[in-house]
């Protein structure tokens, strides 16, 4: 057991996404120039490289637009004890799509499409991770 | 006029399948290479490029080097491709095309393979997750296995299409067949559906016999010139069109089921050949999941958009059917260690050299599949040569 896998927190670029989380806020890069938002944070804008950017606070709701409940423990025993869990990606309402975890959730009923909004998950290996929660 | 109109594929080889105790990466790709140039009727002074990639298993940098130190050999170049799934063996041939053409190579080895058992049991893996690209933003949510990736997009196609997991069943049922024609397979015992819906869940909707194995095995081919393929006598392929696309590479990242790469690459392939799906007597789609041969059979045209799942249901899968998809058995039952093997077994459909799983008097045959999770695809269009 080595721990989770945890984000570099010393890179330039995705730095302040991860301090917001830790404030429990989602920020996502929006360019100056074109106004595009986007996900990952780069340092410059993948639509129309300027390097001009601004960091936007989220709404924090989006859709389910895909998930998987992951069953078994891949390589070694690092997520034993959380299988199974549910892999996701969300669509903000500000578009960018993003992956994430989904919180308690319903797999009885869990569908895409599901309205969600951004909760926060501070793990123990130091870092907090934006996780959604299906809204009803 | 294309560099890809010169060259043939003269030779293919691969070694034994299944779990290897002992053998490293390179072991078995040498094994395979020097198989290949034999197959070939050259001999080890004929080679003068290596073309290659490590695999994921024993990452490795400038891995075309170490083969060509493995096998004695000094050749001009020796080019790594990692291009993702077939585009990697793809586009060495796009290399080896260039090579040729620019008078820097007659006769390339070309090698790939695995050790993915194996490398566990020594203890000397990879750490999960560390080659993705989802290092940041995916692996800290448990994102850390291809087949989950997998796993997202045949949820969605589920979703949005009305797939079932029995159709995804059929995929496993037919490749397990095909498997069962081929004496190298690594899982050649036959399947039924209810095995496939009894099998366990890896990673919703994907159970694990919708997953391809993981296998030690190595597999080479050689290429050279057409006038050389014609002076040394031996049936070979040679390319008749070749498109490719990239769009992503995170799974998060992705554009929508529909606008994913392959039917572009496939669209650039059939065009550069002149030809469509129809012409095909074959096609070999690289099966990391039973869902990515519901995906490719759409890309490739052989049904419309959406309704892969039915045309797997249907029995047109199989040998015998007017397209049969991969008769090495796939990933899913044949053997993964890269997926090289589907350009491999195309090139012995082109050759008559297929045995049981032989498509009589097969003159066109493509190669067709994705990278990454649907990040990069590419499109092959094979013919008989001469």
């Amino acid at each position: 057991m080595t721990g989770k896998p945890r984000p570099d927190l010393n890179d330039a670029a995705t730095a302040p996404y991860w301090e917001a989380a830790a404030r429990h806020e989602l920020v996502l890069p929006r360019c100056n120039s074109c106004g595009l938002v986007f996900f990952p944070p780069r340092e410059r804008c993948p639509g129309c490289w300027g390097g001009e950017l601004s960091w936007q606070p989220m709404s924090g709701s989006g859709t389910l637009w895909t998930f998987t409940e992951v069953h078994v423990p891949f390589y070694d025993d690092t997520w034993a004890e959380d299988v199974p869990y549910v892999v996701a990606v969300v669509e903000l309402d500000e578009g960018p799509r993003l992956l994430a975890g989904i919180v308690e959730p319903d797999m009885a009923s869990l569908a895409i499409g599901d309205r969600v909004e951004v909760t926060f998950e501070d793990r123990p290996e130091g870092v907090t991770l934006p996780v959604f929660r299906v809204v009803e | 006029m294309s560099v890809l109109d010169g060259i043939a594929i003269v030779g293919v080889a691969e070694t034994p399948i299944g779990k290897l105790p002992g053998r490293s990466a390179i072991s078995l790709q040498a094994e395979a290479g020097v198989a290949a140039v034999a197959a070939a009727g050259l001999a080890k002074g004929d080679i003068d490029g290596v073309f290659s990639f490590s695999g994921y298993s024993q990452a490795m940098m400038l891995h075309a080097a170490r083969v060509a130190e493995h096998l004695g050999l000094r050749p001009e170049l020796a080019v790594v491709t990692d291009v993702g799934g077939p585009g990697t063996h793809h586009a060495a041939l796009l290399n080896v095309a260039a090579a040729i053409d620019a008078g820097m190579c007659t006769t390339a080895l070309c090698t790939y393979g695995e050790n993915g058992i194996s490398i566990r049991r020594s203890g000397r893996g990879r750490a999960p997750g560390t080659l993705t690209g989802g290092e940041d933003f995916e692996a800290p949510y448990g994102q850390i296995a291809m087949i989950s990736g997998y796993a997202l997009f045949a949820q969605r196609h589920m979703h949005l299409h009305g797939t079932t997991s029995e159709q995804l069943g059929a995929v496993a049922v037919a490749s397990r067949y095909h498997a069962s024609l081929n004496d190298n397979a690594h899982k050649r015992e036959p399947i039924t559906l209810a095995d496939h819906q009894a099998s366990p869940m890896i990673s919703s909707p994907l159970r694990r016999l919708d997953c391809s194995l993981i296998s030690d095995a190595g597999g080479a081919f050689v290429v050279t010139s057409i006038e050389r393929a014609r002076s040394l006598g031996v049936p070979y392929a040679r390319v008749l069109g070749y498109g490719a696309a990239a769009t992503h590479h995170i799974p998060s990242q992705a554009p929508d089921l529909h606008e994913l790469g392959g039917p572009v690459a496939a669209a650039r392939a059939f065009e550069r050949a002149g030809l469509t799906v129809a012409d095909a007597d074959a096609v070999y789609i690289h099966d990391a999941c039973t869902f990515s041969v519901v995906a490719g059979v759409e890309a490739l045209g052989l049904c419309v958009d959406g309704e892969g799942g039915p045309y797997a249901e249907s029995g047109a899968l199989a040998l015998g059917s007017e397209c049969p998809v991969n008769l090495h058995g796939g990933m899913l039952s044949h053997g993964h260690a890269g997926g090289v093997f589907h350009l491999l077994d195309a090139v012995r459909q082109l050759q008559g050299t297929a045995g049981s799983r032989q498509v009589e008097g097969a003159e066109v045959v493509v190669a067709h599949g994705n990278g990454g999770v649907f990040s990069t695809f590419s499109t092959m269009v094979l013919g008989r040569g001469p």
